[in-house]
């Protein structure tokens, strides 16, 4: 539960978003924990700083650099210009000039300049610098304040996109044994138990077991959920957070009704019964591949004729933009089908076609607004046209609920604000910049609350979901607000 | 025809080797960012669906700036002030060749007008991006020596353009213009000639050559790189067409 208000620094919520005067090193003790021995082992990284460390980094540093464009790229080009200095959240929380996107990505210029270009010759006056431990451990900080969420690429002229040159250092810095606890933790649970949260196949059944007792409760008479059924028709893979935490289960229990009264056959899996991707987070193209072939292997193995992904950000960006580089082709499944699908086009698809009915009116309760979570607006698409990201899950709200209001302009669709924990951010020992990173957004939120009465904050991203929850009674905002689009589903289908 | 002068020596050397640095040095940058594979499809959304959708988005980009347009409104503003009147400049300072003509045409004042409002203009516009280094807190932290020095090498190079016309005396100008010419024209040629000898010129000239031969160096190079940056040049299609690069390392997403 919400720890005392006084153990963290809670911003103020004036409705101000406003430029802060810049604070070297105002969040330069604020460190994640690092990576336990067994995490590091599975991932297939050192365990911790070995001799010839630095010729490691810097040979992965290389490999990098010729192995990936965008690397290659955003390494030359940045001119300074400056336009993303007050984009990012986190500097706009913390007011430290490293969070600042071309701040951050000087951190890892200045050594690329040092070992991979000329000017390096002139070291002090073009910038460049040795990776020493000192410099490591700066990158360890500040690549770690970074939630990856594409905001300050949307502002640049170059399009230079710092989750790339994060995701790069941080797969550097595993490559040489310094890992990030939180982040290992978890992929080293899918591998084990094919979920982030380390819920093993017989847990999980009890638990849905539970859900399917409470809609039934609800009135929700005969809805199932069930798990690893060959032949399904679909393999619903949502997060594993949608199994056990709240609000998150609320919206399962909506994906379960929506399947029920459409009369179509689904399964969950235990082996894939994670759809959020770690490895992403970390920049390995290995680990991310490995955790999403899951999915698809388990598509093959129960035999279905479509994936569908559940309420997640990055989940959807790493399912709908990397599986088919990663895993594909899917020419097992059927073609009718774009695989994978979100389930809010799936949900919104049923909706127009008549075959399942909402009653708007159950949730006249509620005034919804709808925060756009960074991957999902940044780093995807649903449905067929260009913006559907956008365009989809606000159609399901309105279809759902009467009552909507749009967040302040220019903080919504691809200049949406990150929550302030996604990239692996969300763990506990960084509580002060999460705070921080979610500043922007609930200045809006808490607008939003006053100016139009709102109390429901619809979201489709786990993390989302989990942070919002969490820091909403710091500011004291209540963390009922928070919500999926599927428990507004759920609230108002016809069953 | 007039011997060759020793100044003319150097200067022929200076040219060629700063030409050949800048075009070996650009061609190897090309090459090395066509041809780095890039390992997953990474463009920001919402995106064109198609190939020729996401070359525009890129067109947009070089010749409107549209996201800084929508990041900064005075930055883009100098800036877009500068990058025009220099590329007016330098296709004027081609166009010289079939305009300074004998009899010279009716319209070469103001051709030659055109010419010095553009350098005006480019010259504020890079004071004004100066300034804002200096005076902007959060720009001036992230800027550095060769972001300072590629600034003030422009504004040198400007100013001494621009005192050409300015300083000398008509007379004086015309001695440089009539040189010019066969100078530039032996370069291609090979049919050398004499460099003008005007230290205003040469000044110029100079700095010119300097800031040539440090592009490829330099952070100039976004000219070339914004061609190759995949969160805009890549088309929003993952699952319609398999996007597979076999020689990306699985190192990095």
């Amino acid at each position: 539960m919400a720890k005392p208000k006084s153990k963290y620094k809670v911003p103020v919520l004036d409705g101000n978003i406003s430029i802060p005067k810049i604070v070297p090193g105002a969040s330069s003790y604020e460190h994640m924990i690092e990576a336990q021995k067994e995490d590091m082992e599975a991932l297939g990284f050192p365990v911790k700083l070995q001799d010839g460390w630095k010729d490691k980094a810097i040979g992965v540093f290389k490999q990098i650099l010729d192995h990936n464009k965008a690397v290659r790229d955003y390494m030359d080009i940045c001119v300074r210009c400056g336009a993303c200095t007050d984009k990012c959240q986190f500097f706009l929380g913390t007011s430290d000039p490293n969070n600042m996107p071309v701040q951050r990505q000087e951190l890892m210029r200045r050594v690329y300049r040092y070992y991979f270009t000329p000017s390096g010759f002139f070291k002090s006056l073009s910038n460049a610098q040795e990776l020493t431990e000192e410099v490591l451990k700066e990158w360890y900080t500040y690549f770690w304040q970074c939630s990856e969420c594409r905001r300050c690429s949307v502002f640049c002229p170059y399009g230079i996109d710092t989750a790339e040159i994060t995701m790069a250092a941080r797969q550097i810095m595993d490559s040489i044994g310094l890992g990030q606890k939180y982040t290992t933790e978890v992929i080293h649970k899918v591998y084990t138990t094919g979920n982030n949260i380390g819920i093993n196949a017989a847990a999980l059944r009890n638990t849905l077991d539970d859900l399917e007792e409470e809609i039934e409760e609800e009135g929700g008479k005969g809805v199932k959920i069930p798990m690893d059924v060959e032949g399904a028709e679909v393999l619903l893979v949502p997060p594993s957070a949608d199994f056990f935490a709240m609000p998150h289960m609320e919206s399962l229990k909506g994906y379960a009704k929506v399947f029920h009264k459409a009369g179509i056959s689904y399964t969950v899996s235990s082996y894939a019964s994670e759809a959020g991707n770690f490895g992403k987070f970390i920049g390995s193209y290995q680990n991310t591949k490995e955790i999403n072939k899951r999915i698809w292997d388990e598509a093959r193995r129960l035999k279905v004729k479509r994936v569908i992904i559940g309420e997640c950000g990055h989940a959807w960006r790493a399912a709908y933009m990397y599986s088919n580089t990663m895993n594909g082709p899917f020419d097992f499944l059927d073609s009718k089908y774009k695989q994978p699908t979100h389930i809010c086009e799936f949900t919104l698809g049923l909706v127009k076609d008549g075959v399942i009915k909402l009653d708007p009116t159950a949730n006249d309760d509620k005034v919804v607004t709808f925060h756009d979570s960074c991957n999902v607006a940044r780093g995807s698409r649903i449905g067929d046209v260009v913006g559907g990201q956008f365009t989809i899950p606000r159609e399901l709200i309105k279809a759902a609920a009467n009552k909507f209001v749009e967040l302040r302009e220019g903080t919504t669709k691809e200049s949406t604000f990150c929550c302030g924990a996604g990239g692996g951010l969300l763990a506990e020992e960084v509580m002060n910049v999460r705070l921080a990173g979610s500043m922007p957004r609930m200045q809006t939120v808490k607008e939003a609350v006053d100016n139009h009465g709102v109390n429901f904050y619809a979201l489709i991203c786990a993390i989302c979901k989990t942070q919002f929850s969490k820091v909403f009674p710091l500011y004291g905002l209540d963390a009922e607000m928070v919500g999926g689009i599927h428990q507004l589903v759920s609230n108002a289908i016809i069953m | 025809m007039e011997p060759l002068n020793v100044t003319t020596y150097i200067y022929l050397v200076f040219t060629y080797s700063v030409g050949l640095v800048f075009a070996i040095g650009v061609i190897l940058r090309i090459y090395q960012y066509a041809t780095t594979p890039q390992p997953i499809k990474i463009m920001l959304t919402p995106a064109p669906l198609t190939k020729s959708g996401a070359f525009a988005r890129v067109l947009g980009e070089v010749f409107f700036f549209k996201s800084l347009f929508k990041s900064n409104k005075p930055t883009w503003v100098f800036g877009y002030l500068f990058h025009i009147s220099f590329f007016l400049l330098i296709a004027m300072h081609f166009a010289r060749h079939f305009v300074y003509t004998n009899p010279l045409p009716s319209w070469y004042n103001y051709f030659v007008i055109a010419g010095i409002v553009c350098g005006i203009i480019m010259v504020l516009s890079l004071f004004l991006l100066l300034m804002r280094r200096v005076v902007v807190e959060r720009v001036k932290f992230i800027s550095l020596f060769q972001d300072y020095l590629i600034l003030i090498l422009l504004m040198l190079i400007g100013i001494a353009g621009l005192s050409l016309n300015f300083v000398l005396t008509p007379s004086a100008l015309t001695v440089v213009d009539k040189q010019l010419d066969p100078y530039m024209n032996g370069l291609l040629t090979f049919q050398f000639t004499n460099i003008p000898s005007n230290p205003l010129f040469l000044m110029h000239y100079t700095l010119v050559m300097l800031l040539i031969l440090y592009i490829p160096f330099s952070k100039v190079m976004h000219f070339v790189g914004i061609f190759f940056s995949p969160t805009r040049n890549m088309a929003d299609n993952p699952i319609e067409e398999r996007y597979y690069r076999p020689n990306a390392k699985d190192l990095s997403i």
